[in-house]
């Protein structure tokens, strides 16, 4: 009996062994596992066995048995394997071929670099404001300082609509309107759409955009306008650059100042985009000046502040180095599709 | 401000480089536009003398020349010019030379004859009479005899300078003539300033006995100083007084008008000369202009005059525009014999209102605009009495009038040293403040940390700390501030509402594929014309520019659309295929016209789409995604714009309110456009939107028991909307109903002429427990008869 065992052992795993499918396997499992087969058959005549025999040969024939299931099971694992690395293979595809589209948009390039500017600005406590296009001169002339008929306004043209409502020409206009609005601390930026009577051409514009900023508390030093202006330069060009004040004029700031910034692309050693002087002009700012405060209700003995102006079509013409400046107005898609 | 160099050492010693005088001036507030060095204008261009002529063989008009260069061997060179004769002295551009412009001239041949170069006009060398005698004549300049053959032409004329161009800051009048300039730059550098003289003698007499003064309007003139000179001498004035006027771009005349026009560029005093003889009743009013009165001025234009334009009147009519330009029949000509002569103080919105009335600009009526100083105008006409007498221009008479209403005194500012220093944020010693004050003439007392500064009428700007502050820092030098960090409190700043809800419309669209677009707010007053809009439509009520830069930019726009067809325009003509756009901006409404108030602004967004997969429900889709993002479902129905397609738009509105029209574009506009494909656009009102208070947004437990779907399909007419059908779906399924979608429309075969089949999937589902039959049959049977009502009948 043990040698039948034996020898049925050997005839299952060899066959399970040269078996070449799942149907020949299952056919094995029923020839000797099966309820009429061959294992069956034996544990069946153990009734002619002895009481010592009986467990000997039956534990004998388990283990046959289990022998049997785990070379059977392994085939077949081996064999859905190699069947599945033939789906896989026949499923290969050219990964070179084009893809199916899952197209995104972008911002406008203007709003993707005010958006970084806000983040900078917001990161160090601004609070982002927004201002009316439409101004009276009361906002953006004579509360910044610029009586009727001052030769300041001679700096700015300006469109009318009436003889007192006009299209804003600097964000600075909502400067007066948050100090009217605001008691000290005042820490805020004012992003913008600003209009001047300039014909259009590569570098100007009639419609172009500003960001204002504006702080104002007790104590505020023209050295915290510049580390302001330093973190920002810091964080849009990178930190190895320089902010050099130099003097300028604006009525609604004293001491005026024009901002420049070492030249991002030589580092200040002078090349062609900063027409070899190694720095940039990048925004106007200054102190603000005693007569604003004063006609927003701010004590200019209590507070000082100082107040900025950027540019943000320059800053974004020069950012991805676009030679002109109609390119942002014309919107063709092959432009917009690069930022 | 333009100065040569040359000019500026007359008034002030300077001891560097032009180009570090320029980067000192600039830190110290004064922006240098150019620096040019005259010495690049022309190059290896020298006087040559013609030695002989002899005519070119193969040419009649040709002539050859043999030229001494002062270099020993004659060089030949050929020349087409006809007055050229042996002996001249002429200005010859030799091999490798350069002309203004940037002409380059080399050796060559003409007609098979060799030339080292070429002999100039006055022209050739942008030259004109008032450069060198004889300059402007056709042909060859004929150069005075009294140079040595070889001298650079740059030295004959004087082309040994460089001229600054400073640009002179608003807050700084003072600063446009030469003297104040020239006192910057001393301050700057630490040199010493020379004043220019002003002394001279007189031949007696007494001006009363020649001209009766009055000024009628002290308010427009607050100072009017008035002298005459007997027996002119009439002639050509030095060379340097020309340089300097001419560097201006002005025009040298002849000595008196000159002299007025060098003192105006000096001192920044304007002046102007009368011809004496030709004042009627030798009496000079300043007044208004009466209605009716014209003047002709120097450049020979007749101007009709108003009440409130000031002029310089004789006994008889306006003889001069105050300030601004004298009359023709008063000209200082080479005939005139004697003199008034005027240095006045005119009001500068004045001036500037009648120059811009009349059209008429200036170089002395651009200094009265931007203010000049009434305790300059007796110095300047000192001056130019000094530059009479020192030129033998002519006889001064003893005397002057002098009309004013008083002289302004300096004023005094207080203010301590600590408050200058807590402004700048810098630690200034209190004895470097007050000699930077007093080198700038601003006389300035220290006592303890208290500042008394005494502020002469030409420093007006000058009004307190922060001034002071400026004029300190200025020459200090901006280098010593040094950035701090912000304190205060730690926060991140936060932006307003409107801005975060249009941040998250933005990034939605762009997460839709859309690009953001920028165009003008200002559009062209016919643009909306090519909407079709009809007369009496709101939008065409728009706010116009009172200056616009031409129509096309005249009009506030009342709507983004003819924006966005613009750009799908341009993109459609540059074969741009498959676009989606959208722009948030502003439409400008006015509560009335004309405006008296400011327009409202409303933030709106418009979309524009075309391409091959695009059409009105894809448009539709980016719509309720944008609902979406404040929590809201529209519900849509036809609309009626006029330049949409009339079966092809829709209004989407939330609690009873249009929030967008949308829609394909009629065929008509987009012939106007010019764009050949069907295209979509949309305009979203986002102050309705803006409004919205978003839901707070709370967890729903995911179902736990299944749902049930059931799908019908339905005959109904044609123009039943199917919107309709799955509104009444909706309702009559009522609570347990989670979805009903639309799976099938279909119109043709087997279904009536105007029937359509519309399939609907409705899925039921309850919260509770599982659906029971009754649940689901009582619900169907709900559905089916409410349909049945709305005229749709099930297909069996």
């Amino acid at each position: 009996m043990k040698e039948k065992l034996e020898q049925l052992k050997c005839e299952a795993l060899a066959a399970i062994e040269k078996s070449d499918s799942a149907a020949a396997l299952e056919e094995i499992r029923i020839k000797y596992l099966g309820k009429k087969g061959e294992l069956t058959a034996i544990l069946k005549s153990m009734g002619s066995l002895s009481a010592e025999e009986r467990p000997v040969v039956g534990q004998m024939a388990n283990e046959v048995r289990g022998a049997i299931d785990a070379a059977l099971s392994e085939k077949s694992t081996v064999m859905e394997k190699a069947a599945q690395e033939a789906k896989l293979a026949a499923e290969a595809i050219d990964v070179t071929l084009p893809s199916k589209k899952a197209k995104i948009g972008a911002l406008h390039p203007l709003n993707k670099v005010l958006d970084d500017m806000l983040d900078i600005f917001q990161s160090m406590g601004f609070d982002v404001v927004d201002g009316p296009e439409v101004e009276t001169d009361h906002y953006c002339f004579e509360q910044l300082n610029v009586p009727a008929d001052h030769p300041a306004r001679d700096m700015q043209d300006t469109f009318y609509l009436t003889d007192s409502l006009l299209l804003r020409t600097q964000t600075s206009a909502a400067q007066a309107r948050t100090m009217e609005k605001t008691q000290p601390p005042i820490r805020m930026v004012c992003p913008g759409r600003v209009f001047r009577a300039d014909e259009v051409d590569a570098t100007h514009s009639p419609v172009f955009h500003q960001i204002e900023g504006l702080v104002v508390d007790k104590g505020i030093t023209m050295c915290d306008l510049k580390g302001v202006l330093e973190q920002f330069a810091h964080e849009i060009y990178g930190p190895e650059t320089k902010v050099k004040f130099r003097p300028s004029f604006f009525p609604f700031t004293e001491p005026s100042v024009e901002v420049d910034v070492t030249c991002s692309e030589c580092g200040g050693k002078g090349c062609r985009v900063c027409k070899g002087a190694g720095w940039i002009e990048i925004l106007g700012a200054g102190m603000v000046h005693p007569n604003v405060l004063k006609n927003c209700g701010i004590d200019p003995e209590e507070y000082t502040g100082f107040a900025f102006g950027i540019g943000l079509d320059r800053l974004t013409t020069t950012r991805y180095k676009i030679s002109d400046i109609r390119l942002l107005f014309e919107n063709d898609k092959r432009f917009l599709d690069q930022f | 401000m333009k100065i040569a160099l040359n000019t500026l050492k007359y008034y002030v010693d300077i001891n560097v480089s032009v180009e570090e005088l320029c980067d000192k001036m600039v830190m110290a507030g004064f922006e240098v536009e150019s620096i040019e060095n005259l010495r690049d204008k022309m190059s290896n261009v020298v006087a040559a003398k013609i030695v002989s002529i002899a005519p070119h063989e193969n040419s009649d008009h040709l002539q050859i020349c043999q030229m001494d260069t002062g270099e020993g061997e004659l060089v030949q060179i050929v020349t087409g010019a006809q007055n050229v004769f042996e002996g001249a002295l002429v200005p010859a551009a030799l091999h490798d030379s350069y002309l203004p412009g940037g002409v380059h001239i080399t050796k060559g041949k003409l007609r098979g004859v060799e030339s080292r170069g070429m002999l100039c006009s006055g022209g050739e060398l942008e030259l004109t009479d008032a450069d060198y005698p004889g300059a402007s004549v056709n042909g060859i300049l004929i150069l005075k005899d009294e140079y040595a053959p070889g001298t650079d032409m740059r030295d004959i004329l004087g082309l040994n300078d460089y001229v600054i161009d400073f640009k002179i800051t608003a807050n700084r009048p003072d600063c446009n003539c030469i003297i104040g300039v020239a006192k910057e730059v001393s301050v700057v550098l630490g040199t010493a300033f020379k004043m220019p003289a002003t002394d001279y003698k007189t031949v007696g007499g007494d001006i009363n006995d020649y001209i009766k003064i009055d000024v009628e309007n002290y308010d427009l003139c607050p100072r009017y100083v008035g002298r005459v000179v007997k027996n002119l001498r009439i002639k050509e004035s030095p060379e340097w007084m020309k340089q300097v006027i001419k560097t201006c771009g002005m025009r040298p005349i002849n000595n008196i008008v000159d002299i007025t026009n060098f003192v105006m560029l000096e001192t920044g005093q304007p002046m102007h000369a009368f011809n004496y003889n030709d004042l009627a009743d030798k009496h000079i009013i300043v007044r208004n202009a009466k209605s009716g009165e014209f003047i002709q001025t120097l450049d020979e234009k007749k101007h009709n005059l108003t009440g409130d334009m000031l002029v310089i009147a004789d006994g008889q009519k306006p003889s001069c525009l105050a300030g601004i330009m004298g009359g023709l029949e008063s000209e200082i000509t080479e005939t005139t014999t004697d003199l008034f002569l005027e240095s006045a103080k005119f009001k500068r919105d004045n001036i500037r209102r009648t120059g811009r009335a009349l059209g008429v600009r200036t170089e002395s009526s651009g200094r009265f605009e931007k203010g000049i100083d009434i305790n300059n105008t007796g110095f300047a006409m000192d001056r130019a009495l000094n530059l009479i007498e020192a030129l033998d221009a002519g006889d001064i008479i003893e005397g002057v009038i002098d009309k004013n209403k008083g002289l302004p005194q300096n004023r005094i500012l207080t203010c301590t040293t600590d408050s200058i220093n807590d402004l700048l944020g810098l630690v200034i010693e209190k004895e470097e403040m007050v000699r930077i004050l007093t080198a700038l003439g601003l006389e300035t007392k220290l006592d303890g940390n208290k500042l008394t500064v005494s502020v002469p009428s030409i420093r007006d700007d000058i009004e307190g700390r922060a001034d002071l502050a400026e004029e300190i820092m200025r020459i200090y030098g901006y280098d010593h501030i040094v950035g701090t960090p912000m304190t205060g409190s730690v926060r991140r700043g936060r932006k307003n509402a409107e801005r975060i809800k249009s941040d998250l419309i933005k990034s939605a669209m762009i997460s839709m594929g859309a690009n953001e677009i920028a165009t003008y707010s200002f559009i062209s007053s016919k643009a909306l014309d090519t909407l079709k809009l009809s007369e009496d439509d709101c939008r065409r009520r728009a706010v116009k520019l009172l200056n616009p830069l031409g129509d096309e930019y005249s009009t506030m726009r009342t709507q983004l659309i003819t924006s966005m067809l613009t750009v799908l325009s341009t993109n459609y003509n540059r074969k741009n295929t498959d676009v989606r756009f959208f722009e948030i901006s502003k439409r400008f409404i006015p509560s009335s016209l004309p405006l008296t108030d400011a327009p409202a602004e409303i933030p709106t967004m418009s979309i524009g789409i075309y391409g091959a997969e695009e059409d009105f429900f894809t448009l539709k889709g980016i719509i309720e995604e944008v609902m979406a993002l404040f929590g809201k479902t529209a519900k849509f129905q036809k609309s009626n714009e006029v330049f949409l397609h009339p079966g092809r738009q829709a209004e989407a509105i939330l609690d009873g309110d249009c929030v967008a029209v949308f829609g394909e574009v009629h065929p008509e506009v987009l012939q106007g456009y010019d764009i050949g494909v069907r295209a979509y656009v949309a305009e979203i009102y986002l102050d309705k939107l803006f409004c919205i208070v978003p839901e707070k947004t709370v967890y729903k437990p995911l179902p736990k028991f299944p749902a049930v779907a059931r799908d019908f399909a339905f005959l109904c007419d044609k123009d039943i909307p199917v919107g309709n059908l799955q509104d009444i779906m909706r309702e009559a399924a009522g609570r347990l109903c989670e979805d009903v979608t639309l799976f099938d429309v279909y119109e043709g075969n087997q279904i009536p002429e105007s029937k359509k089949s519309v399939a609907f999937s409705v899925t039921l589902r309850s919260a509770e427990a599982t659906l029971t039959d009754e649940q689901i049959d009582a619900a169907v049977k709900r559905i089916l008869k409410k349909l049945e009502a709305a005229g749709a009948t099930l297909r069996m």
